[in-house]
């Protein structure tokens, strides 16, 4: 039972039909006798009905074939088969042997993903098609380690690659699922280019060993350090890739 | 099974529309439903609660939309984090220009839209809207309250005058 005169809670209620019958006979004839606050309620309700008949016609729509429960259903059990067959794999892999049967299961529940494919990307959007944009290019006074140094904090030092004649020319930062990740492109005279890439480490902090992998015409070296990951890349079998395999020390 | 599923069809317009209000995009929207079927489908047997099926499927919907949108509010503040610019802001005319009903209710914030819709459109209990938002029923109430007052009020083109001195 509700008190009189009505608070606004019980006028939302009076509203939303969520009153007893003997509230809402109290609630009408104390309107009745309160013009400024019937006015009021009736704006409400005025505003919920406009609500409901324009968005009656959404309810109207054609179905869309792709929601029904029935196709719904069938794509969550091919979903499920495909977790059971991966199961199976794992389970044969691992009663053939120890250690094949743990690489079956790095080769059946991880993702293909091999190290620093974001920065393989990178390189061939932004350092060869030209598709990115650099948002940061090194003028006269040009301070690139302070640019990188914004958005990282205590990454490792840019390599220092003037000996090979190789000078950063610009930047651009980058996204990926773990946050913010930023490359740099070295320019040398003959135009010749190679890119310092760093990123947070992957979903399960996944620190790299240092190593080395081509990948089509490309070459990358990568490495973990200061909580980052990163890569340098540069075209295969190029003198600058040479170097970089050789520069122990980035 | 069988069951199930007609009882689903039926409310399956709801969640689209549900699903379009708080996205305001026809196609995103139906992912959304996609998504909150998909869940609904899985966790049937262990998560499906007594009470109105229809408010158990509002909430999955509504939490996946939360889930969602803290996502992309993220990468969109990392962009402009970047880029130094912030697109996300409302055009001002599209806050100028509130004159129907509709229009105002687009403007509202997402829980207050969604209020609106369980309750005046959907005739939800607050009980049911109380245990989909995981909030007392009084909050729930004094919630209505502030969102019917700002759907009034910008129905009521009272934002017009606010909106027009910054237009300046």
């Amino acid at each position: 039972m509700i008190s009189m005169p009505p608070g606004e809670r019980d006028l939302h209620a009076y509203v939303d039909h969520q009153l007893s019958d003997a509230d809402r006979r109290m609630v009408e004839t104390f309107l009745a006798s309160n013009p400024e606050i019937s006015t009021q309620v009736r704006a409400w309700q005025l505003d919920a009905q406009q609500l409901r008949a324009a968005l009656g016609g959404a309810l109207q729509e054609p179905a869309n074939p792709e929601l029904d429960p029935a196709v719904i259903r069938q794509r969550l059990k091919r979903q499920s088969r495909r977790h059971l067959a991966s199961a199976a794999v794992l389970l044969i892999a691992v009663s053939v042997g120890g250690f094949s049967g743990w690489q079956a299961r790095e080769m059946t529940l991880a993702s293909p993903q091999l190290p620093m494919t974001d920065a393989l990307q990178a390189y061939r959007l932004i350092a060869q098609q030209g598709l990115l944009p650099a948002d940061y290019k090194v003028g006269d006074d040009g301070d690139i380690q302070g640019w990188l140094d914004r958005y990282f904090t205590q990454a490792n030092r840019l390599p220092d690659l003037s000996s090979a004649g190789f000078k950063p020319a610009s930047g651009r930062l980058l996204s990926t699922e773990q946050g913010a990740a930023a490359m740099v492109v070295y320019e040398s005279q003959s135009g010749q280019k190679v890119s310092f890439y760093v990123r947070p480490p992957g979903p399960k902090n996944y620190m790299l060993p240092r190593g080395s992998r081509s990948d089509g015409e490309l070459q990358a070296e990568y490495w973990s350090g200061s909580g980052y990951n990163y890569a340098m890349v540069s075209p295969a079998d190029t003198a600058a890739a040479q170097m970089l395999r050789q520069t122990v020390q980035f | 099974m069988n069951d199930i599923d007609e009882q689903l069809r039926e409310i399956i317009p709801r969640l689209r529309r549900f699903a379009v209000s708080l996205t305001r995009n026809t196609s995103s929207a139906d992912d959304l439903v996609q998504a909150c079927l998909e869940r609904a489908l899985s966790s049937w047997g262990s998560k499906r609660t007594e009470g109105d099926l229809r408010a158990w499927l509002f909430s999955i919907l509504y939490r996946q939309f939360l889930d969602a949108h803290r996502r992309s509010r993220r990468y969109a503040r990392m962009l402009e984090f970047f880029t130094g610019r912030d697109d996300a802001q409302p055009s001002v005319e599209r806050t100028v220009i509130a004159q129907s009903t509709l229009n105002a209710f687009d403007q509202l914030p997402t829980e207050q839209r969604a209020l609106l819709l369980w309750v005046s459109v959907e005739g939800l209990s607050y009980k049911e809207v109380a245990e989909i938002l995981d909030v007392p029923t009084g909050t729930v109430m004094s919630r209505l309250s502030r969102a019917r007052q700002a759907l009034r009020q910008l129905s009521d083109g009272e934002i017009n005058r606010p909106s027009l001195r910054r237009l300046k």
